[in-house]
């Protein structure tokens, strides 16, 4: 039996009268990464803020561990871990004394060195928060979610602004919080990062989720799950007789080189063959990403704004 | 609570910057002042006296002006160099008697001649009103004539001849508390909230009522140290005078201390961002800080302006700080003060109740 750790019923957050979230819903089961992805404005800050109990919703309903937030936030507030998007910490005290300083907020004790180490942090405890790097800051940030020693952590855009290898270190702190039995919600628009971390996805667009699934179902239901590149001089007049496999397309900005995406796998060969005939210099074959999944499900919605 | 209180207290010490304007600068606030009105009493400024009569009506003015200690006088040999002096600016006046001075036959020559720089209109003014009454003194008794009116002066509260510059240490003390409350509250919180510290603390369990007391609480007990370091200058150094009860004077600051900060809290309450709030304290603090009486009594306002003044906060707060400590009175001498203060107390209480929030919707 999956348990439901957070339940959204209905919720909608208005602000005069624009809903920034707009009669969502969704589950998340304990022990798994939940992401939710979406441009900019999509609505994932403020439904993640209104979970945590720092917004107030229009109407709907949100559970945490069976409490009624409405209700119970104090007891919700005891079992959850926040990292907020783009946040500082005190600027005058170091690591370690925030780290004291918060578990004293819980009553609790806790060792700021252990706890520290966790994100290899530990040598920078007597240090203040402005001398970290970025990713240092971001580590930190998410150790200070850990302090209560959370059942769910939420962690709002944690690699946003990131150096590639800032980012993956990150990654791996994110899948030790995971191994310890804790179930992270997490937003994101790096979609490659969200197709690693998340067992599931919902794609927010407009304050609705539009889709959600298991990360990888959600890949296997993209309109074209296939998709071939190639780089090709003597493709000139022959463009249409590729329409019937599915859309070619110019890759931006270069002359010969394409992009066909399949609305069938088994069609697979047959365009290979039929690529083959024009001697292509390169060719790749790869299968639908989930950041092919999310463009096809929101880009649509960019258009028909931009229209109007 | 307490380590929240510790952590705040540490903040504060360990911000530089907000500390130097919290405390160095009412300090030098007070050391200037202080050279000019402090210890020393009253002196009006430098001149010279250039006395080539030398007779027994010279002599006796010369004395006059050493003995009465308003000026300090500088000799130079000459009447050119003492002039040099004040085209330099090292001087203000010189006093020049002409060897003919006070001799009977009536020349333009037999008077007395002051040389002055005109930035320096106050110290010839007091000088030449000075000399014209000794003189006119000098002539009465020369003809033996006794004047018809004269002035009887009578200083009230006996004992108690507070200075300027005591008036302007109670006034610094009431500036320092004004300033670093309104300011640090204001900047310190919207800070906090443009840095999300305040909706990361309202995600944990804390009851806001202990953040907001925390941070009132380590502040004034900054207060006190800015209370203390200003009066041990103001009268250690540089000779003023608490003549009232000290702790009255204290128990008032950490009074105002506390409107202050609520003020604060208002601010914080209204202005969107770090720079709002910094401009929106700063136009409630200078207007106080020129109008509300630190440096001169408000009553030497326009009677209009005067009547607006002495309802803003620092405005009671300052004379019944003075009344303590300058007379030694209670300060519910004048209760309309105390009600002002009270009154204004509960305006901003209220007001931050109603508008402060430590999250946004």
């Amino acid at each position: 039996m999956i348990e439901k750790v957070i339940e959204v019923k209905n919720l909608v957050k208005k602000y005069n009268n624009f809903a920034a979230v707009d009669n969502t819903s969704f589950d998340v089961y304990r022990g798994e990464v939940f992401g939710l992805i979406g441009e900019n404005g999509a609505g994932k800050t403020t439904t993640l803020e209104i979970i945590e109990g720092l917004r107030q919703p229009t109407s709907g309903e949100v559970k945490v561990l069976g409490f009624d937030i409405k209700k119970h936030l104090r007891e919700v507030k005891r079992e959850i871990g926040i990292q907020l998007q783009s946040s500082a910490y005190y600027h005058y005290l170091k690591l370690d004394e925030i780290v004291d300083l918060f578990a004293s907020f819980y009553d609790i004790e806790v060792d700021p060195v252990g706890l520290l180490k966790q994100v290899g942090l530990e040598a920078k405890r007597h240090e203040y928060v402005n001398n970290l790097s970025g990713g240092q800051k971001q580590r930190f940030s998410i150790v200070a979610s850990l302090i209560n020693d959370p059942e769910i952590v939420f962690l709002d855009e944690p690699t946003t602004g990131l150096d590639p290898i800032s980012r993956r270190n990150l990654w791996d702190i994110i899948s030790a919080i995971k191994k310890k039995g804790k179930t992270i919600i997490l937003t994101t628009h790096y979609m490659e990062e969200a197709e690693i971390l998340c067992d599931r996805i919902g794609i927010m667009d407009n304050g609705k989720i539009v889709a959600i699934d298991e990360t990888h179902e959600l890949i296997k239901h993209a309109k074209h799950p296939i998709k071939v590149k190639f780089v090709t001089k003597g493709l000139k007049k022959d463009l249409e007789k590729f329409s019937v496999f599915g859309e070619l397309d110019y890759v931006a900005g270069k002359e010969y080189h394409y992009e066909l995406v399949l609305n069938k796998k088994s069609d697979l060969n047959k365009v290979l063959k039929e690529i083959d005939k024009y001697n292509p210099i390169d060719l790749t074959v790869s299968k639908a990403s989930l950041e092919d999944v999310f463009i096809e499900l929101t880009g649509r919605n960019i258009m028909e704004e931009e229209s109007v | 609570m307490f380590k929240l209180l510790g952590a705040d207290l540490k903040m504060l010490v360990r911000n530089k910057q907000a500390l130097f304007w919290s405390l160095f600068f009412p300090i030098i606030f007070i050391v200037i002042f202080g050279l000019f009105f402090g210890k020393g009493g009253n002196i009006s400024g430098s001149i010279s006296i250039i006395d080539t009569s030398n007779n027994q009506t010279s002599q006796s003015i010369v004395k006059g002006l050493k003995d009465s200690n308003i000026f300090t006088i500088k000799n130079y040999g000459s009447l050119d160099e003492a002039k040099n002096q004040i085209q330099a600016g090292k001087l203000s006046a010189v006093v020049y008697f002409p060897p003919t001075f006070a001799s009977t036959t009536q020349t333009p020559s037999n008077a007395v001649k002051i040389y002055y720089d005109p930035a320096n209109a106050s110290t010839s003014n007091i000088l030449n009103t000075y000399i014209d009454k000794f003189i006119t003194g000098y002539t009465y008794k020369v003809n033996n004539i006794k004047p018809q009116f004269t002035i009887d002066a009578e200083k009230l509260n006996n004992n108690k001849q507070f200075t300027y510059f005591d008036f302007v240490l109670v006034g610094i003390l009431g500036l320092a508390l004004m300033n670093g409350s309104i300011i640090g509250i204001a900047v310190g919180i919207s800070k906090y909230r443009e840095d999300k510290i305040l909706k990361r603390i309202v995600s944990t369990p804390l009851k806001p009522w202990k953040f907001v007391l925390a941070e009132v609480f380590s502040r004034l007990l900054i207060n006190l140290i800015q209370i203390a370091l200003i009066l041990t200058v103001g009268t250690v150094i540089f000779d003023g005078h608490i003549y009232g009860s000290l702790s009255m004077v204290v128990g008032l600051a950490l009074i105002g201390g506390i409107l202050f900060q609520l003020i604060g809290f208002v601010i914080a309450a209204f202005a969107k961002t770090t720079d709002a709030a910094q401009g929106m304290a700063q136009v409630v603090t200078i207007p106080m800080m020129f109008l509300a009486g630190i440096f001169f009594p408000i009553d030497a306002l326009p009677t209009w302006l005067s009547n607006i003044v002495k309802f803003l906060p620092l405005a009671p707060l300052l004379r019944m700080m003075r009344g303590v400590a300058l007379e030694g009175t209670s300060p519910l001498q004048n209760p309309a003060d105390m009600a002002i203060v009270l009154g204004w107390i509960v305006v901003a209480l209220a007001l931050s109740l109603y508008k402060f929030r430590l999250t946004e919707e």
